[in-house]
């Protein structure tokens, strides 16, 4: 006899859906309810995934926290992030009634044992009374200085795994301070959790324009061929922010630009950008790719860090009409920090696509206006038949933007010839605006990220060789910095797009920063 | 054929824009492409010239084709280049006669700097003009673009003419909703398809019904149910419509009653499930009431296969009979035609599962639940919100996103077709 084995077809009723698959009822636990990420960000992102209903029925959220709410006051507390942050407004009322009803509170302390046993009670009677049939979500959205104790904590409650259904965990940035806080807080998360169950966030990966850079690169034919050494000039990353620190000394200190954005955003981006085509577009497949472009970064170690990093603190300025103070007088914050708000850098790809091709990376805070773009410019044409006399204007290479936040878009710049009777060439811009391409409104990164945990797609999550290899890359910066004085600090002017230091540095290799 | 319009009085359609002659279309919106450059300059706003699409709308009174021209403004962002906007007055009593209008029209993008532009050509076709109507506007499609074609109304009972200007396009549109006659016109398009096999037609009713599909589809995401939908056999509809239930058109166009989404539901429904209307005389369509009521043969499944080592064979879930039932319900403060109720009954190894999306009141909210008496009772009732655009134009926004056929939507319309027929 032949050996059978059953396999599960699909549901035939999604054929023609352009969701192909609604999760199953499970539970989502959030270490930290009481925060400002589950209040801005994770309760309307979940409201909104009800309202829209790729929820399902039975959904429910357990918030974990040291405040003494119970569960009317979470339902409010809930509503009123709601109204506030939601981008479907107004509330739905019976939308959110029916929401509310699968929303419980549970307060402990994260390392009391008792919280853990109280929780898993409470996880056994949500399975009976609303179908969640053992699926669980551990979401961790405390300080990170908490994640090793709450993670403890549920291993050591049998919380991280049960016979009945999945359970997964997700853990916010920062994921680690360093390379060594990183591989030990790996360590203790893989001592609990297997890595399949691990959906480490980076809110970034979630946005639209952000997926769009693989559909630009890999769902056309014309672009691919021309994306290499042979044919890019170099490439601009940019994440810039008008906002300050906001109140949040104390953490920045502990952490300033390289960390909050270069490690993790603009690491992804690069990433993106600079990887193979993966085999497939599926979770594993993209992280290998993404981790072959981190391990092939040219390390920058001792001098190399001078010579290719900027770092600086923003001072007294003015920003979007506004007098704003420096860095150094802000609250939270040490007079004599070392803590840069500014970075620029210069890396290189050591790979057959982008050997010696430089990556420019620059991010900071009160810079003239909010904007994230990748730049590529293309090398100019080999023989100018227009020259600059005949031409009276400015041949200026080719650069392909895309802009991920605001205008999320696409822009081409070539050179077009100026009607009349003389030759001459001016550059114009050919756009594409995501706003005026599809009107429907985009799903939040959040939506999207909680939606896939749910559905057990890790793709746009980030593994921990990758989370590792990024470390390992700016773990040589932070060490050559350290040993810098607090003089090679610069100082820029709050309202200005960096130092002009990193004007020269730039300028040095024949290039300018573009003007976003 | 073109009127002499300086002879006559003739139609005023201030909408429409400039009277021109049909041999001076062209010429005419160049010129007003120059004059807008000329604004644009004076302005300092950007004009956005994206050429994507002809669209053509099929409009047979002037009202609709007024209705219709009107909500172009939201479709600015779709791009398109060209629209044309065919009336066809067919009234027997009505001389041959073609008048034609063209306008340049220019709505704002994203804020009031940016703007887009499209162009605009009206056609009056009466008499023995209206059969000639692919002729008249074949000139004017502007070149290597898709054409889309939107028929409002009842498609017309001259077939010839939506087959010729079907042959035009790439693809067709209706709005099922708005059908005076939805049973006859449903079958209509259907025998259409079947002889035009190689067209692309869609109904914005299809989208109507999307929000529907996926909470039916979601209840049998979940594994412990997923078994229930091959035991599923018994399906009831019901759409809404106004008291009185007489004939009514509102202003929008829609008419009451009118079962075209409950059809379509039922059809996709059926198409999904694989089964087949059991031609018997226990099938009922009482007209007084517009119930509906069919007996069908149940051949569910695949829900699982069984791969052998050399041959693959598929294992059917459940076979038996079972019922399709549609039915009005009286609901005022609702589109006429609106899905109140979607309910399926099943039972799977002596065990019985209802699964049901109730809308309850006025509002777009409806309370999804599953009831498995043998396995716990009901579970967890939800409320979600099933607004679609009601607006005609975001639905046709995205019917002009689509390029090629929509298969799933034509196997439908065909199970409808063949439910009427039975």
């Amino acid at each position: 006899m032949p050996q059978r084995s059953v396999v599960e077809a699909p549901n035939p009723l999604r054929e023609g859906l352009r969701i192909k698959q609604s999760p199953e009822p499970c539970v989502m636990v959030i270490f930290g309810s009481t925060g400002d990420l589950t209040h801005r960000k994770l309760l309307p992102a979940l409201y909104n995934l009800a309202l829209e209903h790729p929820l399902p029925a039975g959904f429910s959220v357990v918030g974990f926290a040291r405040r003494p709410y119970d569960d009317e006051t979470f339902r409010k507390q809930a509503l009123d992030s709601v109204n506030e942050f939601s981008r479907q407004k107004p509330v739905n009322p019976q939308v959110w009634e029916s929401f509310a009803s699968g929303l419980f509170y549970l307060q402990s302390n994260f390392h009391d044992p008792a919280g853990y046993e109280k929780l898993a009670n409470l996880l056994n009677k949500l399975d009976q009374e609303r179908g969640t049939s053992g699926n669980r979500i551990f979401y961790l959205s405390t300080p990170p200085s908490q994640y090793p104790e709450i993670i403890q904590n549920l291993g050591a409650a049998g919380l991280n795994r049960n016979r009945k259904g999945w359970t997964r965990i997700i853990v916010e940035k920062p994921f680690g301070h360093d390379l060594p806080s990183a591989r030990e807080l790996n360590r203790q998360v893989g001592k609990v959790f297997k890595e399949e169950q691990v959906y480490r966030i980076d809110h970034y990966l979630g946005k639209e324009t952000v997926q769009n850079i693989l559909v630009f690169r890999l769902a056309n034919g014309i672009f691919e061929p021309i994306w290499n050494r042979r044919y890019v000039d170099h490439v601009q990353i940019t994440v810039a922010e008008n906002i300050g620190i906001e109140g949040r000394g104390a953490y920045y200190e502990e952490s300033g630009a390289i960390r909050d954005m270069v490690q993790n955003h603009m690491l992804q981006l690069l990433t993106l950008v600079a990887m193979e085509p993966p085999i497939a577009f599926e979770a594993n497949a993209v992280h290998d790719e993404k981790v072959k472009v981190l391990h092939a970064l040219q390390p920058l170690v001792g001098r190399d860090v001078i010579n290719n990093t900027i770092r600086a603190q923003y001072g007294p300025g003015w920003v979007s009409g506004h007098q704003v103070p420096g860095y150094l007088e802000e609250n939270g914050v040490n007079p004599a920090s070392t803590t840069e708000t500014y970075v620029a850098m210069k890396l290189f790809i050591d790979n057959w696509r982008w050997a010696g091709v430089p990556f420019y990376l620059r991010t900071g805070k009160h810079l003239p206006k909010r904007v994230t773009e990748i730049a590529i410019q293309f090398k100019t044409a080999p023989l100018m038949l227009f020259k600059r006399s005949d031409a009276q204007g400015q041949v200026e290479p080719n650069t392909l933007t895309l802009r991920i936040q605001p205008d999320e878009g696409i822009s081409l710049k070539f050179g077009a010839k100026v009607p009349g009777t003389d030759m001459q060439i001016r550059s114009v811009n050919m756009d594409f605006f995501y706003g005026s391409s599809f009107v429907r409104q985009q799903p939040e990164a959040y939506e999207r990220l909680l939606l896939d945990c749910m559905l057990g797609d890790s793709t746009l999550f980030t593994r921990r060789d990758e989370v590792e290899a990024a470390w390992s890359f700016v773990q040589g910066i932070l060490d050559e910095w350290q040993n810098e004085p607090r003089s090679s600090i610069l100082t820029y002017e709050s309202g200005i797009w960096g130092p002009q230091a990193a004007d020269e540095f730039i300028w040095r290799d024949g290039y300018r920063w573009r003007r976003p | 054929m073109t009127k002499e319009i300086a002879e006559t009085p003739g139609v005023r359609l201030p909408w429409a824009g400039k009277v021109v002659r049909m041999e001076e279309v062209e010429e005419t919106l160049s010129y007003f492409w120059r004059m807008s450059a000329d604004n644009v300059r004076i302005s300092q706003n950007m004009n956005v010239r994206t050429s994507v699409l002809n669209f053509v709308i099929c409009a047979q009174d002037i009202p609709s084709a007024q209705r219709a021209s009107a909500l172009l403004r939201n479709l600015s962002s779709t791009h398109i280049a060209r629209v044309i906007l065919l009336i066809l007055d067919m009234s027997a009593e009505s001389p041959t006669d073609v008048t034609t209008w063209a306008t340049l029209r220019s709505f704002p993008i994203i804020s009031d700097i940016m703007r887009h532009s499209f162009e605009q050509v009206t056609i009056l076709a009466s008499g023995a003009a209206t059969r000639a109507s692919a002729s008249l506007i074949q000139p004017l499609l502007k070149p290597d673009l898709p054409v889309y074609l939107w028929w409002l109304g009842d498609p017309p009972q001259d077939e010839t003419l939506l087959h010729k200007l079907t042959d035009l396009s790439s693809r067709v549109i209706v709005d099922s909703n708005t059908f005076l006659t939805p049973e006859q016109s449903v079958s209509t398009l259907s025998t259409f398809l079947q002889e035009a096999p190689d067209s692309a037609l869609s109904d914005l009713n299809w989208g109507r019904i999307t929000p529907w599909r996926q909470l039916v589809a979601q209840f049998f995401d979940v594994p412990a149910y997923k078994p229930y939908l091959a035991g599923v056999y018994n399906i009831e509809v019901e759409h809404a419509v106004a008291p009185l239930a007489r004939h009514l058109a509102s202003e929008q166009g829609d008419i009451s009653p009118n079962p075209a989404l409950a059809l379509l539901l039922a059809g996709w429904l059926k198409n999904s499930l694989n089964w087949k209307v059991n031609g018997s005389e226990e099938n009922l369509h009482d007209p007084e009431t517009g119930t509906h009521i069919w007996n069908i043969v149940r051949n569910t499944g695949p829900l699982h296969m069984d791969i052998a080592t050399k041959e693959t064979t598929t294992k059917l879930g459940h076979s038996g009979r079972g019922s399709i039932q549609i039915r009005p319900r009286v609901q005022s403060g609702i589109q006429p035609g609106s899905l109140c109720l979607v309910r399926l009954s099943s039972t799977v190894e002596n065990k019985r599962a209802t699964f049901t999306i109730n809308r309850e009141d006025e509002t777009d909210n409806v309370l999804t639940s599953a009831h498995l008496p043998e396995e716990g009772g009901t579970l967890p009732q939800r409320t979600v919100n099933v607004a679609t655009p009601q607006d005609a134009s975001i639905l046709l926004h995205d019917e002009l996103e689509i390029i090629g056929r929509d298969h799933l939507y034509e196997a439908a319309l065909h199970e409808v077709f063949e439910m009427l027929a039975e």
